[in-house]
């Protein structure tokens, strides 16, 4: 096994050094460390620092301030405690001295150094409980790619992280014989090309976020042309209303004064109708006991069925957990907590035995209405006789007469027949066309103010920043996951739909929009929420849980060109978390996540830190 | 005694109160009793229960059995004869045998002559076998039964008793009375074992049924004809019901055909003057038995022991659960002995104590206890190992002997595994090994639960949600992480499925009682059983794992046996009907107990077998299993099934595990966090702090729960988890040694404080707090809810003990308070001990293979200090080749040095495997090495003298570094030597004066 190792280089120009040379000493020996000159490197600044284990320099020439802090020819002082000087020996020996691992910048000697380390009072020696390492990691330089901390718990444990350290620097040791070569050219490149994507992903992404807005504020414009035109509609409705009112009361007036106004009817025609009456009657009478027969049979079964699946839910056993089983629990318990309708109605069975009574016994005697032709024909007589008067007559005795029934009627000599109060049925003609107007109107002027209503909430409700998502209300995007397909309706709902056919199930019906705190990865084609705050929708009331709550979704967004579901994850029962790319947040993602391109090395640096 | 029942009380007052509202606030969940028999509902129980009490209630009581003295042979370690059982005119023979071990063991085997021979008639035309079980051993026993030579029959013995002198330097000897037959065993001329003492042996012998007859005999009955005291009424009910229990059972709409009858065997054994016993695992009770026969906080019902599948089980119950083993050890000051009852069957053991002193309260003056037990089985031999100690180890040593040691786990079993049932996909898998290391939480192994089969059709993978399960375990494998995948012994019936399709056509499945194929109802529905009882069967089933056939498994799979009991959800108490057909006839009664263990069994070979690569350079498997038997501890690791989200069940979890221990199935763990149901952060946090201390170490949790990986439960939550886990990593290479201990000796990975302190009365009951291995570390994790200030830790003896995090001071004996804040674990170091650690973080274990280690040497009340450490590659059987690294340190006072000595065996580093391993561990050094306890003499010393053998140097002296620290307040003086750069692997020696 070639040891390179043994370097450590402290360097300050933009030169790298390249380190070589043999395998220093065996473990357990003291260092030995020297100075010596770079010999391939005139830069006079350039000491090399023959030593001990790292061998490259911990930290390069993009390297943070912490550079420094290793300046110094003779000794080290311990960052965050200056008064503890080591030798420079005793820097990246692979042992422990600062409390906060500032002496080990090239190893994992102090990787124990963080809150997530159990320590002792060994460790709490010269830090009291402090603990905390002063450097953010291993620096790996990735020449040719972006230089980046590794977590010092990373160092030589054999494992090449490419994803971090495309150089392979942080395995010098070669540890188990691992050797790491440096793929910086290859992972650079890859990367670069990858970020061109992205960074044209980016803009592309950013103008589609201008066209939402764009739309936005169209849709917007829209709503608040709608509600001008409302308010002059709602006037215009409200004037109508008035007038038809008005126009019901004269109407009405005028029926009241109608004399003899009964059904015109010819003679004879009224026995056959009261005959097909009595038989049709008779026919309702005994379908509506048969079907109650029926009805009654019916609920014996359905109460008899629901006892067998209550006991069946009591006294199966979950532990079982046989699907079919679960499922029909499942379906049972939907169906017991569904409304159930109406519960049988005694005063309401009491009415239908009236009803299939016979009609005598109702107090109907069909033999009377049989018998009863003669007098209808008074009214139509009077009527006709009315026609053959003068005009200027006629007016007059209709007046009177009018005014005599009115009389009679107030008087309570003559029943009402124009019936304002009782059935509609007898209502002329002429009545109930004004109050279907009526109401038509007034039924309108109701549409219009709820309409208003709505638009007015609309503009007022949060559609995120510059209104974006007016854009998108309602647009929909779904992906396959598992057996499912899921979709997701911007401001509307999200939906899981078996792939193999069977009932939709709604995850929820959108309640409001929130921020969230997110640390999560994006992947080389820029997809994944990053890390900061992100825009989220919440759906809520979704259907019932077998086990547990209504379903919910939280739809968390991130910058992407195109919409897409990135993932979907039931995170407990029913509580679902769905993580979606759209262009309508890509301005809005701060730096280093909310996916889509741009993320330079900030972005990179930023996922990395420690 | 006083002092720790002072606390002890007043904590079980607060456990009550606590108890009390818990059932107030948390949803019910309880075990549904109706499902599971009671020894009343248990026929051949139920008899023999009442057989003891008419042995017990009669005062001229006398056993039927009698050794014919004519028949009493003796050769070569083995005593032969025949136990003859008189009833009425019948005389029925049943052969004995007495064997004696080199081991120093014992072993009482009684048969039955006619059913050997197969002179008897089975009913309803039954296929079963006709003999009793006599093939537990096979599976049971793999050593120890090497007989002795020492063994030797006393002249001059008493009339009608034969004497047999045995066991190291002849202390032991087995006096075997003739009649009544009864055996007890002495060491060092005191009785410590007796059995048939009070008359209970009961061997039911074959019989025909008699359609219609006059009130049949019973056998207590028998007895009684001499004895007119009997009371009349009693003994006819107790007739009645015998009866309608010989021929036929039924239990829960499930009836029972018996073609053989009445067939139990039962013994009482008796340890005079011990007043605990252990053992019978698994229970959920306390480590220390208790009586079964009523009376205030005794049980009144046996210990049961019948694997099943026990859905949602309480706390504090002798009712059986997924495993059993039938050893149990009695205690007493300075003295442990112990009995295997080696039999399969369904049994049950009544425990009561008698005490010589006519005042119970007088205890403990003058007085002593004895401790009588009961064993009941349904059929089978009657076989019993004894063993007389007189250490803990030296039973649990001549135990593990015989049943067989602790696999050697690979090193990624004995660190964190986080399960779920489940994780629905493949990248599900992904994103959560992802989360882990973005949240530095170090993990080795993540586990699928039935979910990813296609449709519970093992050996599969549903196309759905695990479409690139390679892909899923390659990305483990970068990180040397571990997949384990269920595997369960039921087999779908549906068509087009491969497995079935070969179960049926080989005709490997268990069959029932016609002999047909047994059909049954678990995870798939409609489902088939293989018989691993079947070696056509097993070889089957080792083809199924081949990496050609079980596509999608790596390398780095492994495999969970999970429902092996087995379980069957329409089956009589969630299992097999018992006249259900095995392999060569035997009936499913006879060997419930052994299936799963040869489930297991059948699939640990599968996982040496799965490539011709693998064949050549094997790995160690890695197998789970929920149901076990005595011998279940070769073959993999144990957890205690599906417990609750509760806090009792995080405290009993301890006791449950330490009986595992002492079991010798050490290798054992509880789900932590609780399968059923959602902790609060509290108790998640607390059972993450304990289960760094059970052997296995695994989160789970129940589908219907929300997630709860340590990433999820948010500051301060993960932080402290995280620690607890980290703890655990750094104190890996201790957990390693302890598990080396239990793989080579049988000692217990936890140890309860009588296994450590035998001499110690006051701690007999103890079972809250554990030794970790030898390494003098001891633990009591905080297990109640609130408890945040301090925990009571008792120390046996006058050694000092520190505080493990602050080196805090503690004398013994004595109980100390512990602070134990949420963010803290009460454990402790026991003065004069050596442990070893790899303190930098990793990944996964298997990244920290080559990082330097930390000793801390903590030195005891003289001023010395001991310990050990073993190593290797943590995977394969290289081990066996002598490659591994077994060091000795220890650190004399007198000569102020402190050195490491090769431990290991002979032909270590002389195999070609052993010098690759010793090469590659080279440059793995001690990086630090912290001395707690330091002499105040080494105050102003800088530097101590490192010398290391090898490597051409040989003698050559360096100085490091060394720094002393004063202790404040009541923490001791500690040192740190910097940096000593000797090799792991050799000796060498550091002198700190």
């Amino acid at each position: 096994m070639r040891s390179v190792g043994a370097l450590l280089c402290l360097e300050y120009a933009a030169t790298v050094y390249a380190a070589s040379g043999e395998a220093s000493r065996p473990r357990g020996v003291g260092p030995e460390c020297t100075l010596k000159p770079n010999a391939n490197n005139v830069e006079a600044h350039i000491r090399v620092l023959a030593c001990s284990r790292a061998p490259f320099s911990p930290l390069l020439t993009n390297s943070p301030p912490v550079a420094k802090f290793y300046k110094d020819a003779s000794t080290f002082s311990c960052i965050s405690n200056p008064s503890i000087i080591l030798p420079l020996s005793r820097l990246n020996d692979d042992y422990c001295d600062c409390p906060d691992g500032s002496d080990e910048p090239g190893t994992s000697a102090c990787s124990h150094l963080s809150s997530l380390s159990p320590h002792t009072s060994a460790d709490h020696s010269r830090t009291g409980s402090n603990i905390s390492l002063a450097l953010p990691g291993f620096y790996c330089k990735n020449k040719g790619h972006i230089p980046t901390y590794v977590p010092f718990t990373n160092v030589n444990d054999g494992i090449c992280d490419y994803t971090l350290c495309c150089d392979g620097s942080e395995e010098w040791d070669h540890v188990g014989g691992v050797k790491c070569e440096d793929r910086c050219q290859q992972i650079g490149k890859e990367f670069r090309k990858l970020d061109e994507a992205r960074q044209k992903s980016l803009g592309s992404a950013g103008r589609k976020r201008k066209e939402l807005v764009l739309e936005a504020g169209r849709l917007r414009r829209e709503v608040e042309d709608r509600l001008q035109s409302l308010g002059a509609e709602i006037e215009g409705s409200e004037m109508k209303v008035k007038q038809l009112e008005a126009e019901l009361v004269e109407v009405e007036r005028r029926e009241k004064g109608k004399v003899g106004r009964g059904p015109v009817q010819k003679v004879g025609k009224m026995g056959v109708l009261v005959g097909l009456a009595k038989q049709r009657s008779e026919e309702l009478r005994e379908t509506l006991a048969r079907v109650r027969e029926e009805r009654d049979a019916s609920r014996g079964r359905v109460q008899e069925l629901e006892g067998v699946l209550m006991t069946f839910k009591e006294e199966y056993n979950p532990n079982f957990n046989d699907e079919g089983v679960k499922r029909a629990v499942r379906a049972w318990e939907e169906y017991a907590a569904r409304d159930k309708g109406p519960e049988p109605d005694a005063a309401h069975d009491r009415d239908l035995d009236a009803i299939t009574q016979s009609d005598k016994d109702n107090g109907l005697d069909w033999a009377e209405y049989e018998s009863e032709d003669g007098e209808e024909s008074e009214a139509v007589v009077l009527h006709s006789f009315e026609t053959f008067l003068p005009l200027s007559l006629r007016t007059w005795l209709d007046t009177n007469l009018r005014t005599l029934r009115t009389t009679l009627i107030d008087s309570g000599i003559l029943a009402d027949t124009s019936s304002t109060s009782s059935s509609s049925t007898s209502e002329s003609k002429a009545v109930q066309a004004a109050h279907s107007r009526l109401d038509a109107a007034r039924q309108d002027l109701a549409n219009h103010h709820k309409s208003l209503a709505s638009h007015q909430e609309d503009l007022a409700s949060n559609m995120g920043p510059e209104d974006i998502f007016r854009a998108l209300k309602g647009q929909c995007i779904a992906t396959d996951s598992g057996e499912y397909t899921y979709e997701f309706c911007f401001l509307d709902k999200t939906t899981q739909k078996p792939k193999k056919g069977g009932g939709h199930t709604n995850m929820g019906n959108f309640v409001r929009m929130e921020t969230v705190l997110v640390d999560e990865d994006v992947d080389e084609k820029g997809r994944g929420l990053g890390k900061g705050d992100r825009i989220a929708m919440r759906f809520e009331g979704g259907q019932h849980c077998w086990n547990g709550p209504s379903r919910s979704t939280l739809v968390v967004l991130g910058c992407a060109e195109v919409g897409e579901v990135w993932r979907i994850m039931e995170e407990e029962k029913c509580v679902y978390r769905m993580e979606v790319g759209t262009p309508a947040v890509c301005d809005l993602a701060g730096v280093g996540g909310g996916g889509g391109g741009g993320r330079g090395k900030e972005g990179r640096e930023g996922r990395d830190e420690l | 005694m006083l002092q720790l029942n002072a606390s002890s009380s007043r904590w079980t007052a607060f456990f009550l109160l606590f108890l009390a509202l818990c059932s107030l606030l948390t949803p019910a969940v309880t075990v549904k009793h109706e499902n599971f028999k009671t020894c009343d509902q248990s026929g051949f129980c139920k008899r023999n229960r009442a057989y003891a009490d008419s042995a017990l209630s009669t005062s001229s009581w006398s056993s039927p059995y009698k050794l014919e003295a004519s028949s009493v042979r003796f050769d070569k370690g083995l005593l032969t004869g025949i136990v003859t059982k008189t009833v009425g005119d019948e005389t029925i023979r049943l052969p004995l045998s007495v064997s004696f071990y080199e081991s120093g063991t014992a072993r009482v085997t009684i048969d039955e002559e006619k059913r050997r021979k197969g002179e008897i008639e089975l009913r309803h035309n039954s296929k079963a076998r006709k003999e009793r079980y006599n093939e537990a051993e096979q599976w049971a026993i793999v050593g120890g039964t090497v007989l002795s030579k020492g063994a030797a029959t006393t002249q001059g013995a008493e009339k009608g008793t034969t004497r047999v002198a045995y066991g190291p330097a002849g202390a032991f000897e087995a006096v075997i009375k003739h009649s009544p037959f009864g055996v007890d065993f002495k060491r060092n001329g005191e009785t410590q074992i007796k059995f048939n003492g009070q008359g209970m042996l009961n061997v039911e012998h074959w019989r025909p049924k008699i359609d219609k007859p006059v009130p049949e005999k019973k056998e207590g009955e028998e007895e009684k004809k001499g004895g007119e005291e009997s009371a009349e009424v009693d003994t006819n009910v107790v007739t009645a019901d015998d009866e309608g229990t010989w021929w036929e059972e039924s239990f829960g709409g499930n009836t029972d055909s018996k073609p053989r009858g009445p067939e139990a065997v039962a013994l009482d054994i008796s340890f005079p003057g011990y007043q605990h016993v252990y053992g019978l695992a698994e229970h959920t009770g306390p480590l220390s038995l208790k009586e079964t026969r009523g009376g205030d906080g005794k049980y009144t019902e046996p210990y049961r022991m019948y694997n099943s599948d026990v859905f949602e089980y309480e706390m504090d119950s002798p009712m059986t659960l997924y495993g059993s083993i039938p050893f149990m050890q009695a205690q007493k000051k300075n003295s442990t002995v112990g009995v295997l009852w080696l039999n399969a069957a369904e049994t049950w053991v009544d425990i009561t104590k008698s005490s010589s002193s006519a005042n119970p309260l007088s205890f403990g003056i003058g007085a002593t206890t004895t401790t009588n037990t009961h064993w009941i089985s349904e059929s089978g031999l009657l076989d019993v190992f004894v063993m007389l100690g007189p250490k803990p180890q030296d039973v649990i040593g001549t135990y593990s002997e015989l049943t067989g040691y602790t696999q050697l786990p690979q090193q990624f079993a004995i660190a964190y595994h986080q399960c779920r049932w489940n994780y629905v996909t493949d990248e599900d898998v992904k994103d959560v090994d992802r989360k882990f290391d973005k949240n530095k939480i170090p993990y080795d192994v993540i586990w699928l639960d039935i979910e990813y089969t296609e449709g519970k059709k093992y050996f599969t993978w549903d196309p759905m949600t695990f479409a690139d399960p390679l892909g899923m375990q390659k990305q483990l494998d970068e990180h040397e992480r571990k997949l384990v995948a269920i595997i369960d012994p039921h087999i779908k019936n549906e068509g087009n499925y491969y497995v079935v399709d070969e179960l049926k056509s080989k005709d490997l499945a268990v069959h029932n009682k016609d002999d047909n194929i047994y059909e049954g109802w678990c995870w798939p529905g409609s489902s088939y059983w293989i018989d691993c009882f079947n070696p056509a069967a097993r070889t089957w089933w080792q083809s199924l794992f081949r990496y050609d056939r079980f596509a999608g498994s790596a390398t780095n799979t492994f495999i969970w046996n999970d429902m092996n009991e087995p379980s069957v959800f329409n089956g009589p108490e969630t299992t097999m009907p018992k006249d259900n057909l095995h392999h060569a006839g035997w009936e499913h009664r006879d060997l419930h107990n052994l299936n799963g263990l040869t489930l297991i069994n059948a699939t640990f070979s599968a996982l040496l077998a799965r490539s011709p690569a693998e064949v050549s350079h094997p790995i160690r498997p890695f197998v789970l299993t929920r149901s076990f038997f005595a011998g279940s501890q070769r073959l993999g690791a144990v957890w205690t099934g599906d417990n609750q989200a509760a806090w009792p069940h995080l405290e009993a979890s301890i006791p449950m595990l330490l009986s595992m221990g002492i079991s010798g199935f050490p290798f054992a763990g509880a789900d932590v966090g609780g399968f059923f149901g959602n902790p609060s952060k509290e108790l998640l946090t607390r059972w993450y702090q304990a289960g760094a201390f059970y052997p296995f170490f695994r989160g789970h949790a129940h589908i219907d729960t929300r997630r709860r990986e340590p990433y999820l439960a948010g500051e301060p939550y993960t932080g402290i988890i995280t620690q607890a886990l980290r703890l655990r990593y750094a104190l890996l290479p201790a957990w390693y040694t302890a598990c080396h201990e239990a793989h080579v000796r049988g000692e217990p990975i936890v140890r309860p404080n009588w296994y450590v302190h035998p001499e110690d009365e006051r701690g007999f009951e103890l079972d809250d707090q554990f030794y970790v291995g030898s390494t003098g570390l001891l633990a009591k994790p905080v297990v109640r809810e609130g408890q945040l200030e301090s925990q009571e830790v008792y120390l046996a003896d006058g050694e000092r003990y520190f505080g493990y995090f602050d080196f805090e001071g503690y004398q013994g004996p004595g109980v100390v308070k512990v602070s134990a804040g949420l963010e803290e674990i009460p454990l402790l170091m026991r003065g004069g001990h050596v442990i070893p650690r790899r303190d930098r973080p990793r990944r996964s274990s298997g990244l920290m293979r080559w990082d330097p280690f930390t000793l801390v040497v903590v030195l005891g009340k003289a001023g010395d200090a001991e310990g050990t450490l073993y190593l290797d590659d943590g995977e394969s059987f290289g081990y066996e080749e002598g490659a591994f690294i077994h060091r000795k340190f220890s650190y004399s006072a007198a000569t102020s040095v402190l050195m490491s000595e090769d431990l290991a065996a002979t032909g270590a580093g002389g195999s070609k495997k052993a010098k690759e391993y010793l090469k590659g561990m080279e440059k793995v050094r001690v990086e630090k090495i912290i001395v707690v306890n330091a002499p105040a003499a080494w105050k102003g010393r800088e530097e101590v003298e490192v010398s290391e053998e090898g490597a051409g140097k040989s003698g050559a002296v360096r100085k490091v570094g060394m720094e002393w620290f004063a202790g404040e307040g009541g923490k001791a003086a500690w040192a740190v030597v910097r940096d000593p750069g000797v090799g792991i692997g050799r000796g060498w020696k550091v002198a700190f004066a």
